[in-house]
């Protein structure tokens, strides 16, 4: 059998590159974020304030994504930051699958800003791998202004590892044969699957490098780190077998949290919290046609500390009222009091096109009605924007009605109130 | 900067779009309309994923032909001013 070739496709500095590329062509600045110290972040006085996304000369100041503005400031006073604009990211990636979807039958979405290509038997069509990856990556910078990464090899793991090499705008390879010449000197934390935590363990059992834990003991491996020992131990090999999927499989859950703008120390407020994110979960699972029979409450504390609880329903549900009191529930439990900064709330165990409800003799026999308000409720607001209705709870409050998700105000850039040159 | 221009158009039944004038406020604030005077080239674009389609036409200011560069973005519908 003739092996695979997988293409993993990754943007430079994705959102930063959408930016750049908006200003300079759309709006027609001058200046290049990507050519000077720059990051997307959120918002400081809403405590969104992390770097989401930084430019290759940000990077050497060192630079990383997730960290605190403040914090990115002191490395790097005269860093240029730029609001998030998720409706022009949005617009970016469509435009770049579309792209990919012109060149390969089969694309993953992996994220954003990242897919897998399936390019196996494309020799015919266009030529060797590497000239079709060059002609690709070519075709997205002239068509829609930014660069990409890709990488090539026989799997998806290997092909990923590879548009993480040197960037940007650059095709690697890493077939099974380059492994230990190219992936194996390279730290363990490079690899997919090993985040900080896990990084820290094999560092304290003397792996440091890729090459180390794909020659360690897997039988240690796994006594250390269990299954996923066995994963990261295959991984270091070389070895995944998962396809690249075209089309994109149903939700196992769905859920949203927040990060509130205050402290919130008083039961009213966080449960207030709560039921806005209990709206945008419930009207994402009746979009659906989805219910969930599991739900589940996250709470962040002021000093980051989390904590987490669960409950599994009577009979699935999606009726926002519902979910509420059931959160509300779980929060009465979990709560000690502490200040919260960050409120969940998540459901799983997916059930489709659910009817057939499961009465109990305690039920308060009004869901058919509530199912009804709910309906009623998210066609006027599909129709006449959310907030063309809200609960009076939310008015005069200092919670947004329908929290979770990518907020309103990072959706755009006002750009009256943002200096361009 | 690109600037937001008004702008009067012409869309024909095969949905092809021809500029005929466009207006524009002076230093002084007084409106000026110049005469579109011929099309030297229309070009459909996408950068950051936005449609938008370019432009280059001439237009006479003061008995003179320049040279200018417009922008129909498809999305908001809006005309812009090359810098």
């Amino acid at each position: 059998m003739c092996s695979k070739i997988i293409f993993h496709i990754d943007v430079n500095s994705a959102f930063l590159s959408w930016e750049a590329v908006y200003r300079i062509k759309i709006l027609g600045a001058q200046k290049d974020l990507r050519e000077i110290p720059s990051a997307v972040a959120g918002d400081i006085k809403k405590r969104h304030g992390i770097i989401l996304a930084k430019s290759v000369p940000a990077k050497k100041y060192g630079i990383q994504t997730g960290e605190m503005i403040g914090d990115a400031l002191k490395k790097c006073p005269h860093l240029e930051l730029v609001p998030p604009h998720y409706q022009l990211y949005k617009k970016s990636s469509e435009a770049f699958m579309e792209i990919l979807r012109r060149f390969c039958p089969v694309v993953e979405q992996f994220s954003i800003d990242e897919a897998y290509c399936d390019m196996t038997g494309t020799i015919g069509l266009y030529g060797s791998s590497v000239a079709v990856a060059n002609i690709i990556k070519d075709t997205i910078y002239k068509e829609l202004g930014f660069t990409v990464n890709i990488g090539i090899s026989n799997n998806k793991l290997l092909a990923k590892i590879a548009s993480d090499f040197k960037k940007p705008n650059l095709v690697h390879t890493l077939f099974p044969e380059e492994i230990e010449k190219k992936m194996w000197p390279l730290p363990v934390s490079d690899l997919f699957f090993v985040g900080r935590a896990t990084a820290k363990k094999l560092f304290a059992l003397g792996i440091k490098t890729i090459g180390d834990l794909a020659n360690a003991e897997e039988a240690m491996l796994k006594s250390h780190l269990k299954k996923q020992g066995e994963i990261i131990y295959q991984f270091a090999n070389g070895i995944d077998a998962s396809p690249v999927v075209g089309e994109q499989p149903l939700f196992k859950g769905y859920g949203n949290s927040t990060t509130i703008a205050f402290d919130v120390d008083k039961t009213e407020a966080a449960k207030q919290v709560l039921l806005s994110l209990c709206e945008t979960v419930g009207k994402r699972l009746r979009d659906d046609n989805a219910s969930a029979t599991v739900l589940s409450i996250s709470i962040v504390y002021f000093d980051f500390n989390h904590i987490s609880a669960q409950t599994t329903l009577i009979s699935p549900t999606n009726i926002t009222n519902e979910l509420y009191e059931e959160a509300c529930k779980l929060f009465d439990r979990l709560w000690d009091g502490m200040a919260i900064r960050n409120l969940g709330v998540h459901t799983t165990r997916i059930v489709r096109n659910f009817q057939n409800r499961q009465l109990s003799l305690f039920d308060h026999d009004q869901f058919e009605k509530l199912e009804k308000l709910d309906r009623a409720v998210d066609k006027i607001r599909d129709k006449y924007g959310v907030d063309s209705l809200k609960r009076a709870s939310f008015i005069n409050s200092p919670i947004y009605h329908m929290t979770g998700g990518i907020g309103k105000e990072k959706q755009t850039v006002n750009y009256e109130e943002v200096k361009l040159e | 900067m690109n600037m937001p221009v008004d702008v009067n158009a012409t869309f024909n039944t095969i949905g092809k779009i021809k500029p005929n004038y466009i207006r524009i406020e002076d230093e002084e604030h007084v409106l000026r309309t110049y005469k579109v005077e011929s099309i030297e080239y229309v070009k459909e674009e996408k950068f950051a994923g936005i449609n938008t389609i370019t432009f280059v036409c001439n237009v006479l200011v003061d008995d003179c032909l320049e040279k200018i560069k417009i922008y129909y973005n498809i999305d908001t519908h809006k005309w812009m001013l090359g810098k």
